[in-house]
């Protein structure tokens, strides 16, 4: 019962900031709303017992990521991203992607859903550390390769001609 | 404002008398201060008014901490009272669960509370000590105690102004934004060795995580004030909190390496002990590595509540007020008392992870037999002493020096300090 009312509760909260996102006219209340959408996602995941996921969302994606795209909103703002309409004429193709890959989730979901654990959630810290640096090692620190190849690329890129 | 006659028998023969004005007794000069002792503060009746100051702190930390102690007690009693009553009414227990939540957050805010009203105040003493002044003397009588809450009576009676250019929702939203994750970033702060609101298994990631919420009230306030110095000082606090928060979060690692869990009271018991029966084993201590952590988390601390060498968001002989320029009354009060609530926060982080949480610094008898939140207590207010004495001694840094500090200095030696630290573990602890 109590988690059906906070699994609906928060599900609206992340469609409705969701939608928010994409209809606001404001450019800034969009930012806005996708902080809200990423915290109540991270509200989904501490109502499944993921706690370490719950604050890693909270501390990667509502504290670091949606800052910095509501700073650089702010920052390159103009005056026309305060009242227009902030859809250009490619909306359609961009549902359609949407479509595809909801649909796609939605497979995994089903595939998935039997596999949910029934017992209590415990603490997972440890352990996603242990796969982490154990079985999944050679993933793990391929992303980080990845990672540190955007980050070198992002700091190529964005020095001037000059410096180059 | 008290009316009181002269006293001539307490006054001593050295203070002159004070000049009261002869209608209703107000005081007309400051001379009853005693000047000519702070003018020689190494003299006897200096050493004297300082461990009488002493002696008032040590037993104001007694008091406090007695206070949470007797707290929890009852607090564990009215729990146990809640649940039989609620089995012999036939209560579900989720029901009882949920007022016992409620009741816990209502005493963290008070916490937080609490804490704006006595450290406001003592931040304006040692303020005022510091540059050679007395700070608030008259409200309340003594050594101006009321006069944050005389403050903040003003503030519930301004007038609450939204300016016209402003964004009406994002504007009245920001400080509540900033104030909430605080509030929800103390439940697993640790005030004895075992006295929190939520033992969480991940108690440091999820405080650092709420903590770093706060920045975007902070850039809202900035933005929806639609003014150009607000703006700048939004800008300014995302960039530096969101810069701070690195070396802030990577500074603790090698403590939780140590501790080898994430849950503040693991860590706090991970110091518990002594080398060679006198020495505490508080991480502060470990060589090289405790030290440079401990430097590093409270730089990065100090610079993460925007205290004055990190003050760029709000520096007044550049922004007005910046972010917090259009904002009076009780919406400006909330975000000062979200900086006072993280200095608070920063204190007591510093002496979990550092100075050995609720645990005695010595041994002996006369220490072990103290109680964890007394000591607790003491640790953080120690700390909190060093936030606003590093306030009112440095000089703000300029925007491109505060950057460096952090990208060029803080960052990197907290990753070489975990690597130290990784040496540590595989060579000298097991």
């Amino acid at each position: 019962m109590l988690e059906h009312i906070v699994f609906y509760s928060l599900s609206t909260l992340v469609l409705v900031c969701a939608i928010g996102v994409v209809t606001m006219r404001n450019t800034v209340h969009s930012a806005l709303c996708l902080g809200l959408c990423l915290a109540g996602l991270a509200g989904l995941f501490a109502s499944l017992g993921a706690d370490f996921l719950f604050a890693a969302q909270v501390m990667v994606y509502v504290s670091g990521i949606a800052v910095l795209i509501i700073f650089t909103v702010m920052l390159l703002g103009r005056a026309s991203d305060l009242h227009l309409r902030q859809v250009n004429d490619q909306w359609m193709a961009a549902l359609l992607i949407c479509a595809v890959s909801s649909e796609g989730l939605l497979k995994i979901a089903r595939f998935f859903s039997g596999t949910l654990a029934t017992t209590a959630a415990k603490p997972a810290t440890r352990d996603i550390g242990r796969l982490f640096l154990g079985e999944w090692m050679i993933p793990f620190e391929l992303v980080s390769l990845v990672l540190m190849a955007a980050l070198l690329g992002a700091i190529f890129f964005s020095r001037s001609e000059a410096s180059r | 404002m008290t009316s009181s006659s002269p006293k001539p028998a307490s006054v001593k023969a050295s203070l002159p008398e004070p000049v009261l004005n002869d209608k209703n007794g107000i005081l007309m000069t400051n001379r009853r201060w005693p000047i000519e002792q702070w003018a020689r503060p190494w003299s006897l009746p200096g050493y004297r008014n300082g461990a009488m100051m002493l002696a008032g702190i040590v037993l104001g930390i007694l008091a406090g901490g007695a206070l949470i102690g007797e707290l929890s007690k009852w607090g564990d009693r009215l729990y146990a009272l809640m649940g039989s009553f609620a089995a012999a009414k036939g209560i579900s227990t989720v029901a009882v669960e949920a007022v016992w939540i409620a009741i816990k957050v209502l005493i963290v805010l008070h916490v937080i509370l609490l804490n704006g009203l006595w450290s406001i105040w003592w931040e304006r003493k040692i303020s005022a000590h510091i540059q050679s002044r007395v700070g608030p003397t008259y409200a309340g009588g003594f050594h101006g105690w009321a006069q944050t809450i005389l403050d903040g009576v003003k503030l519930f009676l301004k007038e609450d102004i939204t300016p016209a250019a402003a964004d009406q929702w994002v504007h009245a939203l920001a400080p509540a934004i900033v104030i909430a994750p605080c509030i929800a970033a103390f439940a697993p702060v640790l005030f004895g060795s075992e006295l929190a609101a939520a033992r969480l298994d991940v108690g440091a990631l999820y405080i650092f995580a709420f903590a770093g919420i706060s920045v975007i009230g902070v850039v809202m306030a900035g933005w929806a004030s639609g003014n150009k110095y607000s703006l700048l000082g939004g800008l300014r606090a995302a960039a530096q909190i969101v810069s701070y928060e690195l070396p802030r979060g990577f500074s603790v690692v090698p403590v939780i390496m140590f501790a080898g869990s994430l849950d503040l009271s693991v860590i706090v018991s991970a110091q518990s002990g002594f080398w060679w029966g006198m020495a505490p084993r508080w991480f502060v201590f470990y060589p090289v590595v405790g030290q440079v952590a401990f430097l590093i988390f409270l730089i990065a601390s100090i610079a993460e509540t925007n205290r004055t060498p990190f003050d760029i968001p709000e520096a007044e002989s550049e922004l007005v007020g910046g972010f917090h320029t259009e904002y009076s009354g009780m919406k400006w009060s909330v975000f000062f008392l979200a900086e006072y609530a993280y200095v608070l926060l920063g204190s007591f982080l510093l002496a979990t992870f550092f100075l050995g949480g609720g645990g005695s610094p010595l041994p002996w008898t006369p220490f072990t037999l103290v109680p964890s939140w007394v000591w607790m207590l003491a640790k953080a207010m120690l700390m909190m002493f060093v936030f606003l004495w590093v306030r009112w001694t440095l000089p703000r840094l300029r925007v491109d020096q505060l950057m460096d500090v952090n990208w060029k200095f803080l960052l990197p030696w907290s990753f070489a300090n975990i690597a130290l630290a990784g040496l540590y573990l595989a060579f000298w602890l097991k």
